[in-house]
């Protein structure tokens, strides 16, 4: 069968096909002869029919109408009185017409028949390539991680690739066959008329889809579904991919909760923020005004009494009034550094070595008079709150000043030991009292001395203030100390904008 | 003393009110001051309303307003004044406890004249309202309208 297609599918050359035209009509002449030899007649047309169908069926129209044409002349010369003449008389005309009649149409049909063969076994080849194709298709779909299956338009399932099999666990032998909603337990998130319609509409659909493994456990996939339609634009075919999100989505479910939890401290927290406004806003407020009456009806008092008040009574409303102007103090301090906190850092770049001047100059209407040596080195432009940064020297170099009081010549330095392009650090350097190193970490603490306020005044704010807004610039403080000998103070700034 | 201008001292507390009134005293600033009690009040006098239909019609030559007041609060009542075009160019003090920089972003931004915090200390507050009294009572020409007796 394969040989004779073969041999079907290679048509013969021209000289090929007059040939088996000479050979076909030659042959059956000689058969007629011999056969008229031994007394059989009326063979001469079935075999010259033969001989033309046979060439028409092998060689084509061409040869066929050649073979047609020599059978005639061979017939007529061999077979038509008087014999061995080419004469012809009129009455055998009509036979010669319906013996070329009958050829030609024996001729046709076989042509037409060849024709359609012809055509019948190009189609089949084709089709052959095609499914070869399509198989080879199919095979890549299995090596995809997608999970791929096809069901037909009742849903049932007619193709199912390895990654279906891998996420479900069904072969494609126990799913095929089955309806795909029951298999896998399919749970829609919308109802599957709206699907159906959406489907329809578009030729596709989009979505998530729970569904339930062979071994029980739920599985949530991102779902995409194509229709295909057949030549009557019926549906079909479905085609659904899925991918698995099961873990994924949980991921999602805890970054959403995570994100609802930081929400909620964010809230907190601003609510926090906004109470603590209101309280440093109460304190500058009503704490500062009964103060304010203490220290002034006090001082009104040792006016009109002035002359009945013994000198005890004197003293002690002088300690009333000290204590009242202590406290005042001691609340500026604390609301200036609560402000810290509280204030939106106003973040550019900042020249300090401008910050420093300006502190400096601040500093230096407190020290008139006093011998001191100013040293301040080569500083950075960097990234931070102007005004915050220029009260963290302000408390520094203020701190150096006061500490330096009982040196005959104070030498106060201000530099900068360290510069990456992420950050610096700077000192603050003195040859005051100094401390112990062991109370390094009381420095910075709020209401926090190392002397007493006898020695040295101030409210203990000072460093917790600067430690503050260090802080707020990303940075750390810390100091070093030797008892009488100085101090250094250390900071850090960082060049993070989101600091 | 040639010239004095009336003072409207804004003020709840009557500690505050004696002490205030005790430092103006002290540079016979106090013979014209009007106390109003609360933010109403203060309104209702500058405004000629409520009980205050027939206050002498020259307005005083400053406010001294603290901000903290019961009802209306003291940047209320500078907002009214200063959005009232006939009463919008007295000068109006706010002499206040609050060292905040919002109470000041915005005292200032309605148009105050002048922001002072009151001193804890009674000397400074003494001098203050010493300072204040002499310069928007006596040096300080007032708009015209106001009182302004020899």
């Amino acid at each position: 069968m394969e040989q004779w297609e073969s041999q079907l599918s290679k048509p013969l050359t021209a000289i090929q096909g007059y040939g088996l035209a000479i050979f076909s009509v030659s042959s059956a002449l000689g058969a007629s002869v011999l056969l008229r030899h031994l007394h059989f007649t009326g063979v001469e047309t079935p075999l010259f029919l033969f001989a033309a169908a046979i060439t028409a069926w092998y060689g084509g129209v061409g040869p066929a109408a050649v073979a047609l044409v020599i059978s005639c002349v061979s017939f007529d010369y061999f077979f038509v009185e008087p014999l061995y003449s080419l004469v012809m008389t009129r009455a055998d005309i009509p036979y010669f017409i319906s013996f070329a009649a009958f050829g030609l149409l024996v001729t046709g049909f076989a042509s037409v028949r060849r024709q359609v063969e012809r055509d019948l076994l190009r189609s089949r080849e084709e089709l052959k390539r095609e499914v070869a194709e399509r198989t080879q298709q199919a095979s890549l779909l299995n090596l995809t991680h997608d999970t791929i299956f096809v069901r037909d338009a009742g849903d049932v399932i007619t193709y199912w690739n390895r990654g279906a099999q891998e996420l479900y666990g069904w072969t494609p032998e126990e799913a095929i066959g089955k309806r795909s909603h029951d298999l896998l337990h399919t749970v829609f998130p919308e109802t599957i008329d709206e699907i159906n319609t959406q489907l329809r509409q578009t030729g596709r659909w989009e979505g998530e889809l729970k569904h339930l493994k062979a071994d029980g456990t739920e599985v949530l996939v991102s779902s995409r579904w194509s229709l295909r339609r057949d030549e009557q634009e019926r549906p079909a075919a479905i085609m659904e991919t899925n991918n698995d999100i099961t873990e994924r989505k949980r991921r999602e479910e805890e970054i959403q909760a995570l994100n609802e939890e930081l929400a909620k401290r964010s809230t907190d927290l601003e609510a926090t923020n906004k109470e603590l406004e209101a309280f440093a806003y109460s304190i500058s407020h009503d704490l500062r005004a009964p103060l304010r009456h203490m220290s002034g009806f006090a001082e009104l008092l040792q006016k009109s009494a002035a002359s009945v008040l013994n000198e005890k009574s004197q003293r002690y409303l002088g300690m009333i009034l000290e204590s009242a102007r202590r406290m005042g103090l001691l609340i500026d301090d604390l609301l200036a550094f609560s402000r810290i906190s509280r204030t939106e850092a106003n973040k550019k770049i900042v020249n300090l070595e401008q910050v420093v001047e300006e502190a400096l100059s601040e500093v230096r209407r407190e020290t008139v008079g006093r011998d001191i040596e100013w040293k301040v080195g080569k500083l950075p432009a960097w990234y931070g709150d102007k005004s915050m940064l220029r009260l963290a020297f302000v408390n520094l170099i203020s701190n150096a000043a006061k500490f330096t009081r009982t040196r005959p010549k104070a030498e106060i330095e201000v530099g900068c030991t360290n510069q990456r392009p992420d950050q610096v650090v700077i000192f603050v350097r003195d040859n005051g009292v100094g401390f112990n190193m062991k109370y390094a970490n009381k420095l910075f603490g709020v209401f926090q001395r190392l002397h007493p306020t006898e020695a040295f005044e101030g409210t203990g704010i000072g460093l917790a203030t600067v430690q503050r807004i260090v802080h707020r610039h990303g940075g750390k403080i810390w100091a070093e100390g030797v008892v009488d000998q100085g101090a250094t103070f250390y900071f850090s700034l960082t060049n993070l904008k989101g600091v | 003393m040639s010239t004095l201008g009336r003072i409207l001292l804004v003020e709840d507390d009557p500690k505050d009110v004696e002490l205030t009134l005790t430092a103006l005293d002290e540079y016979n600033l106090a013979n014209e001051v009007v106390v109003a009690r609360d933010g109403e009040e203060a309104l209702d006098y500058l405004f000629c309303r409520e009980k205050f239909t027939t206050r002498s019609n020259e307005n005083p030559a400053v406010l001294l307003l603290d901000l903290k007041l019961p009802k209306i609060d003291g940047l209320e009542v500078l907002k009214q004044i200063k959005s009232d075009e006939k009463y919008s160019m007295i000068p109006v003090v706010v002499l206040t406890s609050s060292q905040e920089e919002k109470d000041m972003v915005a005292s200032y931004k309605l148009g105050v004249n002048a922001y002072v915090v009151k001193p804890v200390d009674f000397h400074e507050f003494v001098n203050a309202i010493k300072e204040l009294g002499v310069f928007w009572a006596v040096i300080n020409q007032p708009p015209p309208g106001s009182i302004r007796k020899s």
